[in-house]
Formats: C-alpha cells, sequence, structure tokens
C-alpha cells in the first residue's frame, strides 16, 4: 500500500483534497462536508456545488451498497480542483465494476451520475476494486483558485500504520484548505460521539487554532489529520510539523494561544517524532458534564 | 401491438381496467392520449421522482415544492420518451426531472435565497439549543436537537458551522465595545482585570489582550481560566451560547494576528 500511494502521487497532481473513511453509508455525510468545507474556500458557486454533491454522494452510496457485499471496506474520495473544472474521484478495493453497473434493480445512481457531471469513467482497478472519476465544470473564478490553491509538492502522507479501519483521514494541499474542512468534519463526528453543541464548539475553535498552527509549521505542501471515532471522545492526530516548533508552541506559556486552548479544551496532547517530522496528538472528550 | 383493452382484462394494474405494463401504458398515451394510461404510468414513476427530488437539492427548499418541480418533469419526460430507442424509461426520465429541478433552481435565484434558507436554519437551532439546555441544564447534542427540530443531522452541524463562521449570520448580537452593554460589562471585570490570570501566561498574550473588547476578555477568562462551559457563560453573561461560541472565536482569531501566531491567518 506504502509503494502504491507513492507512486501514484509522482505520476499524478496531489489531490487537493483526500478523505479516506470506511464505506459506511453514514460516511457519506463526511463526504459532503469535505465538499462544503472545499466550496467554501474556493467560493463554488451553490448551484454547481448542489449537482457535485449529489453526484459524488451517489457514487458513494454505491460504494457504501455494493463494493463490499455488504460488508465495510475503505472508501476513498480525492478531489482535484483546476482553474474551469473540479475532478472527483470515488474509489473502493471491493467487487469489479461490471456487478454494479448491470444492476437492474432500478438503481438511479448512475443516471444521476450521468446527468449531473461533464464526464463520469469508471475503471476497474485489475480485481482491486473500481475507481469512478466525476469531472464538474466550475465557474469559479481562475484567479481565486491561484490564490486558494497554490501548488503544493509532493509528500508522502503521515505513517498511517496501526490506524484502523474506522479512522477518518483527511488530507489536504495547501493546509489552509483546512479552515473550512476540518471544522465541518470535526463536527460532523463530534456529532457522532454524541458531543453537546457545548463541546462541538470547543471542537471546532480547536479545529481553527490546529489549521493555524499547522498553515505555518506543515512540513511540505501536505497536511494529514486523521480522526478517530470514540464512545464520547476523539482521537485526532495531525502532521507532519516542522520538528520541534509545536513542542514550542503548545509549551506552557507559549504565546499565539494554542497551548492555552490544547490545555483547555484538549483532554490531553503530547507531541510525537515520526519519520516525516512531528505529529502533534490529541483527545476530546464530553463526559457530560 | 395488441389493443389496450384485450390487456387490461388480463393482467393485473394499478388503476381498475388498466394494465400494468409500462410499454403498453406508453402506446395508449403517446398514441391515443389515454390520460387513465398517463396517470398509472405517473403513479408507476412517482417513487422514482420523489427520489430524486429528495436527493436533489437536499434541505434547501420545502419538499413539496421540488417535489411539485420534479413531478412536471416526470410529465416531460412521458411526453417525450421514445420506447423505439431501446433505452429504459429510467434512463430517459433521470436526466429529464433532474434537468427540471436545475432549472426551477436557476430561474428561481435558488443560489440567492440559499443564505437565507441557512440563515434561518441557524435561528431555529440557536432557539431550539437555549430551550433544550434550560430544561436539561446543559447543552443538547445534535442527535437531539436534530430530533426535536426534525432536522437532519447533517443540516444541524451545517447551522453549527454556519453560527461557528459566519459573520452574515445574524445572531443579534450587540456590538462590542460599543454602546452601554459593553461599557457595564467592562465595569462588571472592574479593578480585577489588572490580575487577569490570562495574562501570567505569555506577555505577548497579555499585550495583546488589551486589544481585545472587555466582553471578549470576560468571556476568554470564564471558559479558560474559570473553565466554565459555553453554556455555563451564556446564562451568566446573558446571552446565548451560539454567541459566546462566536465571541470566543473572534477574540482568538484576534489574538492569533495580534500576537503573530498565525500572520497568514484571519
Amino acid at each position: 500500500m506504502w509503494g502504491d500511494l507513492l507512486a501514484r502521487t509522482e505520476m499524478a497532481e496531489i489531490p487537493n483534497v483526500q478523505l479516506n473513511v470506511s464505506s459506511h453509508a453514514e460516511n457519506v455525510l463526511l463526504v459532503r462536508q469535505a465538499l462544503n468545507g472545499l466550496a467554501e474556500t474556493i467560493h463554488l458557486d451553490p448551484l454547481e456545488l448542489n449537482d457535485i454533491s449529489t453526484a459524488v454522494s451517489e457514487a458513494c452510496n454505491n460504494v457504501a451498497l455494493h463494493a463490499y457485499d455488504g460488508a465495510d471496506g475503505p472508501l476513498e474520495l480525492e478531489i482535484y480542483v483546476g482553474p474551469a473544472l473540479l475532478t472527483v474521484v470515488v474509489r473502493d478495493h471491493g467487487v469489479g465494476i461490471h456487478p454494479r453497473i448491470d444492476d437492474e434493480s432500478g438503481g438511479i445512481g448512475l443516471p444521476i451520475m450521468l446527468a449531473l457531471a461533464q464526464s463520469v469513467e469508471f475503471h476497474d482497478l485489475d480485481g482491486d476494486g473500481t475507481e469512478v472519476r466525476l469531472e464538474f465544470a466550475i465557474t469559479a473564478r481562475a484567479a481565486e483558485l491561484e490564490r486558494a490553491l497554490p501548488g503544493a509538492p509532493a509528500l508522502a502522507p503521515v505513517n498511517r500504520d496501526g490506524i484502523a479501519d474506522d479512522v477518518t483521514v483527511l488530507t489536504l494541499a495547501p493546509a489552509k484548505l483546512g479552515r473550512t474542512v476540518l471544522p465541518r468534519l470535526l463536527s460532523a463526528l463530534a456529532a457522532r460521539a454524541f458531543f453537546s453543541t457545548d463541546r462541538i464548539s470547543d471542537a471546532q475553535l480547536l479545529a481553527d487554532a490546529l489549521v493555524a498552527h499547522s498553515e505555518e509549521t506543515v512540513n511540505g505542501g501536505q497536511l494529514n489529520i486523521d480522526i478517530n471515532v470514540r464512545p464520547r471522545a476523539l482521537e485526532l492526530r495531525l502532521g507532519p510539523l516542522q520538528t520541534g516548533r509545536t513542542s514550542e508552541l503548545v509549551g506552557d506559556g507559549a504565546s499565539g494561544g494554542l497551548g492555552l486552548l490544547l490545555a483547555r479544551l484538549a483532554e490531553s496532547h503530547e507531541v510525537r517524532s515520526a519519520a516525516t517530522g512531528d505529529v502533534l496528538a490529541l483527545r476530546l472528550t464530553d463526559n457530560g458534564a | 401491438m395488441p389493443s389496450g383493452t384485450a390487456i387490461a382484462a388480463s393482467t393485473p394494474s394499478i388503476i381498475p381496467g388498466l394494465s400494468d405494463d409500462p410499454a403498453e401504458l406508453f402506446v395508449r398515451w403517446q398514441a391515443h392520449r389515454d390520460s387513465a394510461a398517463r396517470e398509472a404510468l405517473v403513479q408507476r414513476y412517482m417513487p422514482l421522482t420523489r427520489r430524486l427530488a429528495r436527493r436533489y437539492g437536499r434541505s434547501s427548499e420545502p419538499f413539496e415544492d421540488l417535489l411539485q418541480v420534479a413531478s412536471l418533469g416526470l410529465l416531460k419526460a412521458l411526453d417525450r420518451y421514445d420506447a423505439e430507442r431501446g433505452y429504459p424509461f429510467e434512463s430517459f426520465a433521470v436526466p429529464t426531472i433532474l434537468g427540471e429541478m436545475r432549472r426551477y433552481f436557476r430561474d428561481s435565484g435558488w443560489a440567492v435565497h440559499v443564505p437565507r434558507g441557512a440563515q434561518e436554519r441557524a435561528l431555529k437551532v440557536r432557539d431550539a439549543q437555549e430551550q433544550l439546555s434550560g430544561e436539561r441544564g446543559h447543552a443538547p447534542s445534535v442527535g437531539q436537537l436534530a430530533q426535536y427540530l426534525e432536522l437532519d443531522a447533517e443540516d444541524v452541524i451545517e447551522a453549527l458551522q454556519a453560527i461557528h463562521a459566519y459573520e452574515t449570520v445574524s445572531l443579534d448580537a450587540p456590538r462590542p465595545g460599543s454602546g452601554e452593554d459593553a461599557g457595564s460589562i467592562g465595569d462588571a471585570i472592574g479593578a480585577d482585570d489588572e490580575r487577569y490570570e490570562l495574562v501570567e501566561l505569555d506577555a505577548t498574550v497579555a499585550a495583546a489582550l488589551k486589544h481585545v473588547p472587555a466582553r471578549e476578555r470576560l468571556i476568554l477568562r470564564m471558559r479558560f481560566v474559570d473553565d466554565l462551559t459555553q453554556t455555563e457563560i451564556a446564562e451568566q453573561v446573558g446571552i446565548s451560547q451560539m454567541q459566546v461560541s462566536r465571541l470566543l472565536r473572534r477574540s482568538l482569531d484576534q489574538l492569533r494576528s495580534l500576537t503573530g501566531a498565525s500572520a497568514g491567518a484571519r
């Protein structure tokens, strides 16, 4: 898997947003939240967002319902923003493509995708699942896109060893996309962990601070975040960050307020060293006080 | 093709005396303008139409309005479908119905109305949040809000995000640092403000705090020094939890930019 990821990042351009989740039907909500967050950053036309969100939801629903024969498996989303084109790739590693396209059981997913996307391509991944590539014409102004999404250098993702299957993994390039994407995803996952609106608001404040900090200290152009939902708790890891700078910033009495926020809003936090840089790990809880 | 009446006599149907074979019904409607056949087709494809209306433009318009537009698309599709081409009706109907809804959204200025709908929903969520907090003594969960308001959890999350992030969603907050209100809060802090504990953390933060309005400083202290929840702060200060959330966000943003911890941030 590691070699595969490297090969892909070398061959293709880097996705602006990458989201890997388990293929539960309820995770399609996370996909839509990621799209909403991206749309806010690039000032996407609401009508275009509605089309994109509807079509991409269908592609993801298809994976949730059919890719793993009723079981769960990885659902991978990649979004690439071009000057006049937004490309979304939805990938699974389940059964191949034909049983699903030929599905006569009244499925309207494919006709919806065909009607709303500029182009729809299905790729059979040689026995390792299916990839749907959807292209949408967008009218967002190119200048805004360039300002929002400068070219990001390729970087291997944070080490994913030991991440359980139901973890949400988000990769953003550039990191500032996190401003609009991370608070939404974190809110949705906090809601799933039964957080109160109080604590969801705290999570949003923390997301703002984490992204602001990461924009300055991320190692390379891609910010990786993984979030694990536990009963009444969220575990979050974020990196790779420049070695040393995060310890400095989260330490007691550090300026800028991140240390203060972490101390008050997170149950625990620590900075870990990884090969690609520092990783900030923290745990948010809501004990229903 | 056998005549409709012969078929109708021998097969079960939705409408008494009528075939439920769509091919037959299409002939009767398109070639003979048999409105009973059209009615049978409408009934047959109404579930498809409802599904499309629900999936497209979710939570944006009243569902009944959207269904009406989608149904118009269905009628057009029933008129224009050409069975001779050999494709199933669904593959023709889906783009036709979606096309009708997209045109409606575009022509009705739907995109312009989105912020107003979001605003209304945000205010509903805020009011329900206060109501439920008051009844139970603590802030509700998203699930509880969704159930109370009969909304999707997704809509509640979007509303919370809008309240947190967009100044365009007005919560009728008095402007900080202006008017009597802010002044009286400043008085309430009084001399105690000199020993403001946040200050002890860092000289840069201390300097920056001077630029944060009195009300926000008070709220920062209540949250980060006294460790009160946002709901508790809201009760004491006499504003909503949503306003507390937004004031915290604004003052933290301000602190960040003042201390230069994130020069590129808002």
